[in-house]
């Protein structure tokens, strides 16, 4: 028999709002921290060392919180439902909006962030026009291009940023199921695949293996893989009982894949052959976004997963 | 010679002024100036202050006058009467002149001495006296005359027949005579006392030493102290108020040369001296010793041997004969007699180490000292002795002893430490493994006495050893035998029965608000009962720690811990031990200012241990055979026997009372691991909090005392760690790390059974702004009894109850219903009509829901926000209690009649706090009514009664809601039952007010009153109501029963005073008023004016009620 499914090892409490999203920080010397996003607008900074909630961040106005991501230990960049982009500057204790940008975007669509070169990176946000990829240079703000599909393959639900050996890539999922993939420096689509017959809620990639999965409101998780020939090809469809996958996230060792529910599950799965691993039952509502943390030491590494129930919980799964 | 001498001394006094103006320089070099005046002024206050009285003569050639006729008269005729004559003359001679003229007042006395035939014992005694006066006085400057008067006392020391041996007299002889030489060599100068140790005068002192020697033999005390006294002096080792010489290097390299050729015979009569009966007193003891350790100290001393091989090698060629009398100091000779020196060291130690008297075991201390520190190379065979005498005395009860001998250990550990001293350090450490493997034997075979003493030299040595710990336990073979003798010596006794029985009173986790500051238990051992020894063991296991490597040590004895149960305890006692000593508490003034452990790594250590500790496997043990436990838990396994792994003890029936003792000391002595990890760590400890405090706070709730105890007093070290005042900060500074482990372990109660209760607690602790938090948790609870209604509810009910209790505690209801209870109150004392017409109207308008209190509208406008403000986190405690009632519907009908009772407490909790909240009330109370209404009616007293009370509430709060119900489903029965139960308490004895039914009874009594106002219940009602309270203004009835009557009556006044009245004189009318109009018939009154039962309650009433 195996073993029963481990508890969390901790739940971060008292968020008072449902929490959409997560976001590690855990580059040494410093203290790991763990971002969140909540639908109240706040974004807690939670010190991993104390478990304890160290600051609270508020520039969406009470807007619901979509997206947080770092460019650095001190850089955070955060996306709201207000519409707006935010970087932050925690340095020295600071918690300060530094720069904002109008994303003009009513969607939930989360934007995408990629280290381009030293100092630069590049944020792929959804704009006014739902079915338009606005990509960025950060942090001078300059427009790289505007990606937008010529058939009606409806809203721009998730998308990623790749970097490839031909050049910065996006891999798009929209409201009818269809992935698409970009070519970001020439803005012409180069593949696309009807994965999914509902939107694609969510999508992850790895770049090692030219491999990708994506999730949508149905019961089916699908992974998928980039030939020679920048060509989407479909490998496998895993079923699930329920339906409804907020958010897919593969470890950055590229081992495991964690999906998070609307069943209030969160799976894991062995990237390789995506093999179901184990069922985390903890949270009583919808699991919203689950990421696994960057931390050096891989066995202070952890797995935390958000939910609609205003809490936070943390794992400790196959170190 | 001298008779001719002395002749012409006595003839020409010139000879003397010359012999005295000859120059002194050479003797004043060697006595410093200061010195001099001193011996030759200061000598004695007496003679100072005899002098200023009698005023004494200065003047040498007055003296001399002054004294020559008793010197004259002395020589011609020796008696005591002139030898007391010239002592008489002596006490008016200055020092000065005295010094001058010692010679020629010495001739006589001599003179005497040396008078052929038998010697008369009074005069000499009185000699002897002179003499000693005189060289106390003054000085002896010349060699010749030292040596003469040294062999002349010597003579007369010894018999006349054997030089050898004493002379057989008088004691007090002996003592005179023995002063006086004690004087003489105190007398003599620097330069020229030295000329006794010369080659030449081997023979002359080494008959003198065999004297002294055998007189220290002799049996009579003083005597023995004297002869002591003398070779103290002897041996330059005098420790008597008077200036000495200080021995210049090259001097002492003489003293010890010549002593060394009689160090067999000192050393060898001495120790028998010392070793000797113990009734010769402890000063004799004392003496001999310092003279052995003295004597050895000379002639084996470090400085002299390294160059004395040389120097005496070259040696004086024209001794002769005497050079067979000289020791060669030769490295043989050293090693020789080093070896001779142990035995007898041995000898002296074994005689004195457990010595009645303190000095004499301080005077070992000082031997060893000065041993160790002035022969440790030439006595190197010896050094283990004295060391191990050393140790053994730091514990010595004496604490003068005790304080040197820690002084001089720590002097030797620095010596050692600090020199890198090789061969010291492996004879320690051999010792120490010695003793390590022999330390299990010892601990079997010996008492506690001997266990204390072994433990204690442990310890000592590790002291000495110091940082060389680590090196000697870098060796596997040595730490395995130092932890197996450790862990062997501390196996703990589980057999006492007490142990488990003694349980605790505390039914909640006994953080308890009272100030009990930590509490300790005694433990047994197998080994030992004493409590001295545990507390070595502590200390021995603590300098492990300090000076071990804590790494490798808390690996090895964690590895134990894991390896049987049958160790683990007392690796448990020793890692804690061992954290507590690395972290440098509780270490007297440690040795040195060495780097403790450092903080992060220590923390590591202690999160590695407290893990294990905490482990489900070490830390769920059963303690108690507790019963419901194990039902429950052999009901788990017959409904999933494959879900075996979860249940943690299935065998908890099979466990003997020895089993039970044993975890509870295991869980002890790792609670006791925590609270000295805390206070180790101080502050860091914050961090661990995070996974110690749950399980810490869960067993301060069990059920066995000792666990509870030890982990009370575990809280209160984590409290004064991180910095809390109270455990009640601490809890609550910290719920989110309790709520953590709390939410997780509700979740499976058959490994946690405890967590509901550390969450009570946790309530209990706790204020309103962890209610976001709290919030959460209560869902978690209320999900789990969702889940377990069966077989945890009475848990889960005891948990919702405090729960309950809390809210209440937070949000007590608001002052707005407080200021309404006061009008009414109002309304209630002062009657009048105006008043009662107003109070109708503002109570309808207010039913209405039309608030116009004037008060209330002139601040509507702010607190309106602040209301608000309130409503948002108010509502998380309103949907709280919300929730808990819902689950409360189902529970109410429970088979547990303990769990209804608390569910009813709950019930009226939730009533209470719902109050205000109309809305969620009255549906609620709506689908509580059945469940509610079987407790009312049908049900057994006890619930009866809480079902009243919450009736009661109800009443209140939903006023008229309830009205219809009561009126038809539960007045009848219960008016019913209280006039039935009338008829009972009215011819009760006076034992019934001890009964449940008088109790209920009284209840209903008296809430029957406020609860018919609170329904506005009328008419029919109300008759029944009234006839049920009737039998109870009888005067038969208890009084307390007649007096909540008359509280019923009060309150129904107001509902109904017309029907009241009437009732009343109903029962008893003294005399009808006259109707107010004549017109008016007076009022058809059943009750005549004849005096019954009733009449005084009912005159009461209506007097009260007009």
């Amino acid at each position: 028999m195996a073993r029963p499914p481990p508890d969390p090892l901790y739940t971060l409490r008292g968020l008072g709002a449902a929490v959409n999203t997560l976001h590690f920080s855990c580059s040494e010397p410093a203290r790991p921290l763990l971002f969140s996003g909540s639908s109240n607008g706040a974004v807690h900074i939670w010190d991993l060392t104390t478990r304890r909630s160290q600051k609270v961040l508020k520039g969406h106005a009470d807007s619901s919180i979509l997206w947080l991501d770092s460019l650095s230990r001190e850089n955070l960049i955060s996306q709201g439902r207000d519409m707006r982009v935010c970087l932050w500057s925690l340095a020295e204790g600071r918690a300060d909006v530094t720069d904002s940008l109008f994303a003009d975007s009513v969607g939930f669509c989360q934007c995408s962030l990629m280290q381009g070169g030293q100092g630069t990176w590049l944020l792929a946000h959804p704009t006014d026009c739902m079915e338009e990829v606005k990509v960025i240079e950060l942090p001078t703000k300059a427009p790289l291009g505007s990606l937008k599909p010529e058939s009606k393959l409806g809203m721009v639900m998730c998308m990623k940023l790749l970097q490839t050996n031909s050049g910065p890539m996006l891999v798009a999922g929209y409201e009818d199921g269809t992935l698409v993939l970009w070519d970001v420096s020439q803005r012409r689509p180069l593949s696309s695949l009807k994965a999914h017959l509902e939107p694609v809620m969510s999508l992850d990639f790895d770049p090692s293996r030219l491999k990708g999965v994506s999730g949508s409101a149905e019961q089916t998780i699908c992974s998928w893989t980039l030939d020679g020939q920048q060509v989407l090809q479909l490998q496998e469809q895993v079923e699930l009982v329920n339906p409804g996958i907020s958010q897919l996230c593969l470890r950055p060792d590229g081992k495991i894949l964690a999906s998070a529910g609307w069943d209030h599950l969160i799976r894991v799965f062995g990237w390789k052959k995506m093999k179901p691993l184990a069922v985390l039952q903890y949270h009583r509502d919808m699991v919203l976004s689950v990421t696994f943390s960057d931390h050096q030491d891989p066995k202070q590494r952890m797995m935390a997963a958000a939910s609609k129930d205003e809490r936070i919980s943390l794992w400790s799964i196959y170190n | 010679m001298s008779g001719s001498f002395a002749v012409l001394c006595y003839t020409g006094f010139h000879y003397f002024i010359l012999f005295f103006i000859l120059p002194h320089g050479r003797y004043a070099n060697r006595l410093r100036k200061g010195e001099l005046d001193q011996k030759r002024t200061g000598c004695s206050t007496e003679a100072l202050s005899s002098y200023k009285i009698m005023g004494q003569i200065e003047e040498p050639k007055k003296a001399f006058a002054f004294l020559r006729p008793s010197c004259v008269l002395l020589t011609r005729e020796p008696s005591v009467k002139n030898v007391d004559g010239l002592k008489a003359r002596l006490q008016h001679v200055s020092n000065e002149a005295l010094q001058q003229l010692q010679d020629y007042v010495l001739f006589p006395l001599r003179f005497v001495l040396k008078i052929p035939g038998p010697r008369q014992e009074a005069v000499v005694q009185a000699v002897m006296e002179v003499i000693r006066y005189v060289l106390e006085n003054s000085c002896v400057r010349t060699w010749e005359s030292l040596r003469d008067l040294f062999s002349d006392l010597c003579l007369c020391l010894c018999s006349p027949d054997d030089p050898g041996k004493p002379a057989s007299v008088s004691e007090e002889l002996k003592v005179a005579e023995l002063g006086c030489l004690d004087a003489l060599l105190h007398a003599a100068y620097g330069d020229v006392v030295f000329h006794l140790y010369e080659p030449s005068m081997l023979p002359g002192l080494g008959a003198a030493v065999s004297l002294l020697l055998a007189l220290a033999q002799e049996k009579v005390r003083i005597v023995q102290v004297a002869a002591l006294k003398c070779l103290q002096t002897l041996t330059l080792q005098c420790d008597c108020s008077q200036i000495h010489v200080d021995p210049s290097p090259e001097e002492s390299r003489l003293i010890g040369s010549s002593l060394a050729s009689f160090l067999p015979g000192i050393t060898q009569s001495l120790s028998h001296v010392i070793s000797g009966d113990v009734r010769q007193g402890h000063g004799v003891t004392v003496r001999a010793m310092k003279v052995w350790y003295g004597t050895v100290g000379i002639a084996m001393a470090d400085s002299q041997l390294e160059d004395a091989a040389v120097t005496e090698a070259a040696g004086t060629p024209e001794l002769g004969r005497i050079r067979e009398l000289m020791a060669h100091r030769s490295s043989d000779w050293t090693s020789r007699t080093s070896e001779r020196l142990l035995i007898l060291l041995q000898r002296i130690i074994s005689h004195t180490s457990a010595h009645q008297h303190w000095r004499v075991r301080q005077e070992l201390v000082n031997l060893s000292n000065y041993l160790l520190s002035n022969c440790s190379k030439s006595l190197g065979e010896c050094t283990g002795s004295l060391l191990e005498t050393l140790v053994g005395a730091a514990n010595d009860e004496e604490p003068s002893v005790r304080d040197s001998c820690s002084r001089v250990l720590k002097e030797v550990a620095q010596r050692s430490q600090s020199s890198s001293c090789k061969d010291l350090t492996n004879f320690l450490s051999e010792n120490l493994l010695g003793l390590a493997s022999s330390l299990p034997r010892l601990m079997r075979a010996s008492d506690d006495q001997r266990k204390l003493f072994v433990l204690n030299i442990f310890l000592g040595y590790l002291k000495i050893l110091g940082p060389q710990i680590e090196m000697v336990l870098n060796s596997a073979v040595h730490l395995q035998r130092i932890s197996k003798a450790l862990v062997q010596l501390l196996e703990m006794d589980v057999t006492d029965v007490h142990v488990v029985e003694e349980r605790s009173l505390v039914s909640q986790p006994g953080t308890g608000s009272e100030n009990q500051g930590p509490v300790s238990w005694r433990k047994n051992f197998v080994y030992f009962r004493d409590e001295q020894i545990i507390a070595v063991v502590q200390e021995i296991c603590r300098m492990l720690g300090r000076y071990g490597n804590v790494h490798l040590l808390v690996d090895h004895f964690l590895s134990l811990y894991k390896e049987s149960s049958v160790y683990r305890k007392q690796s448990a006692l020793v890692l804690n031990e061992i954290i507590t000593g690395a972290a440098g508490v509780c270490l007297e003034a440690c040795l040195d200012q060495r780097r403790s452990a450092s903080g992060q790594d220590l923390k590591s250590l202690v999160s590695l241990i407290t893990e294990e500790y905490t482990s489900a496997e070490n830390w769920n043990l059963p303690t108690t055979a507790d019963r419901s436990m194990t039902e429950d838990q052999d009901e788990k396994t017959a409904k999933s026997p494959g879900n075996l792994q979860l249940q943690a003890h299935p065998k908890t029936r099979s466990l003997t009372i020895q089993h039970f003792n044993s975890n509870i000391w295991q869980i002890c002595i790792q609670l006791d691991g925590i609270s000295s990890f805390a206070l180790a760590l101080g502050a860091d400890f914050q961090l661990l909090l995070m996974a110690l405090l749950y399980p810490v706070l869960e067993k301060a709730g069990d059920e066995s005392l000792m666990v509870s105890l030890a982990a009370t007093s575990a809280i209160w070290s984590m409290c004064q760690a991180c910095g809390y005042d109270s455990p009640k900060h601490l809890i609550n500074s910290n719920a989110d790390y309790l709520l953590n482990d709390i939410t997780l372990n509700l979740g499976r109660p058959s490994v946690h059974p405890h967590a509901p209760q550390v969450l009570a607690a946790m309530f209990e602790y706790s204020d309103a702004s962890l209610l976001p938090l709290l919030g959460d948790i209560v869902e978690d609870v209320l999900a789990a009894l969702d889940l377990n209604y069966d077989q945890r509810a009475p848990l889960f009910g005891a948990l919702i109850h405090s729960v309950m209790k809390a809210l209440i505690k937070w949000f007590p209801t608001s002052a707005r219903k407080e200021r309404a209870a006061t009008i009414t109150k109002m309304a209630r004392t002062e009657f009048n009509a105006r008043h009662f017409v107003l109070e109708h109207k503002r109570q309808k308008e207010l039913a209405e829901g039309a608030w116009t209190d004037e008060l209330e509208e002139q601040d509507v406008y702010p607190p309106c926000q602040q209301e608000n403000d309130g409503e948002k986190t108010n509502l998380n405690h309103i949907s709280i209690s919300k929730n808990i009632m819902e689950r409360c519907i189902h529970l109410l009908s429970d088979p547990r009649l303990a769990l209804r009772l608390k569910v009813l407490d709950v019930v009226e909790n939730c009533v209470h706090l719902l109050s205000e909240e109309g809305d969620e009330l009255l549906p609620l109370v709506h689908r509580c009514w059945p469940p509610l209404l079987q407790r009312l009616t049908n049900d057994h007293p006890l619930a009866v009664r809480r079902a009243f009370t919450v009736l009661c509430t109800m009443g209140e709060t939903c006023k008229d809601f309830l009205r219809k119900r009561v009126s038809k489903e539960v007045m009848p029965k219960l008016t019913a039952s209280l006039s039935r139960q009338a008829v009972v308490s009215s011819k009760a004895a006076p034992i019934y007010t001890q009964t449940l039914a008088y109790k209920l009874q009284l209840t209903v009594v008296e809430g029957l009153g406020p609860l018919c106002v609170s329904l506005d219940l009328a008419d029919s009602d109300l008759d029944l109501v009234w006839d049920a309270c009737v039998p109870y203004l009888s005067s038969c009835q208890p009084q307390k029963l007649q007096d909540a009557c008359l509280s019923t009556f009060h309150a129904l006044h107001q509902l109904d005073p017309d029907s009241c009245w009437l009732t009343l004189s109903d029962l008893y009318s003294p005399e009808p008023d006259p109707p107010p109009h004549c017109d008016l018939w007076p009022p058809p009154l059943r009750a005549s004016a004849q005096i019954n039962e009733f009449t005084e309650n009912v005159q009461k009433l209506l007097q009260e009620l007009q």
